[in-house]
């Protein structure tokens, strides 16, 4: 296989080969961080909460209180009155767009990045 | 009434050329996909050769057409499958101008098909996913999937710009018109 390189198509190729590596350490590195979370309970608003600001929250759901703890910039759910515990296996939240649900008593903590308008658009 | 147009001998060769790119795009879409948007994209092969032995202009005509009549022929005109092709076609045929130009200029740094072929399909994914992203999913965890999507773009790129020097080496010097 006779594949000539000329010194343009090294830079291209040496400058992708370094690009590609940069992409990855960015995107799949810490960078897509939540900001805050929104918790949504059945029949409440949306409340919304800093992902930096740590704190334990009381959600009243049909089934009793669910406990949702932010510390350290992540969010998990501590305690809930239902019976798989689904939303406390889940463990900690802390990148853009994660979401832990307990459906029995009707609660969902997710977290969110700064700017979400809309999840997405389809045709 | 007859109606005649004065085609030039330009014109047949942009029409056979964009012929040529849109049986590639078509036989190429029948493919199954592992990642959404994720396609070889050897049409782009043509564009390259038709850069490099005809001009930018020819190669714009070209790339643009194909992905004009591709899109009406695979039934995908006016849908977002279309306005991504076609940005990402539109930001190929950009960056390729500047390449063209660079080289031509430079001779010393000077883009063979494989160089072209690289900055074309990077170009042409960033375009997609900067469209993608402002349109249709505004969601930053699209950005999970761009290192992906580059990779696939550079490897793509590179296997194009190969296919595309081996036939520019069995073309004979003298077809230049």
């Amino acid at each position: 296989m006779n594949v000539q390189l000329s010194r343009g198509d090294m830079i291209v190729i040496a400058g992708a080969l370094l690009l590609l590596p940069m992409l990855y350490l960015h995107y799949w590195g810490n960078a897509s961080h939540g900001e805050q979370i929104v918790i949504r309970a059945a029949h409440q608003d949306a409340q919304y909460y800093s992902l930096y600001d740590d704190q334990q929250i009381h959600i009243a759901g049909p089934l009793g209180d669910s406990i949702i703890e932010i510390k350290d910039a992540q969010v998990r759910f501590i305690h809930s009155p239902c019976e798989g515990k689904q939303c406390i296996h889940t463990g900690w939240l802390n990148q853009d767009g994660q979401i832990a649900a307990c459906l029995p008593n009707g609660v969902t903590v997710q977290v969110i990045g700064r700017d979400a308008r809309f999840d997405a658009v389809n045709f | 009434m007859k109606l005649t147009l004065q085609t030039t001998r330009q014109d047949h060769l942009i029409a056979w050329l964009t012929a040529l790119a849109i049986a590639i795009h078509i036989a190429e879409s029948a493919l199954p996909s592992p990642i959404p948007g994720v396609k070889p994209g050897l049409a782009n092969v043509i564009t390259i050769i038709c850069l490099i032995q005809f001009g930018w202009r020819t190669a714009a005509w070209v790339a643009i057409l194909r992905v004009l009549v591709g899109s009406l022929l695979i039934g995908t005109f006016l849908s977002p499958a279309f306005a991504l092709s076609l940005a990402g076609a539109c930001a190929s045929i950009a960056i390729l101008y500047v390449a063209k130009r660079i080289s031509d200029a430079q001779p010393v740094w000077a883009l063979g098909p494989i160089g072209l072929s690289i900055v074309a399909a990077m170009a042409h994914m960033f375009a997609q996913f900067w469209l993608a992203y402002t349109l249709f999913i505004p969601h930053a965890g699209l950005f999970q999937l761009l290192p992906v999507l580059m990779t696939m773009a550079v490897v793509f790129g590179l296997v194009s710009g190969i296919i595309a020097q081996h036939v520019l080496n069995r073309i004979p010097e003298k077809l230049n018109p």
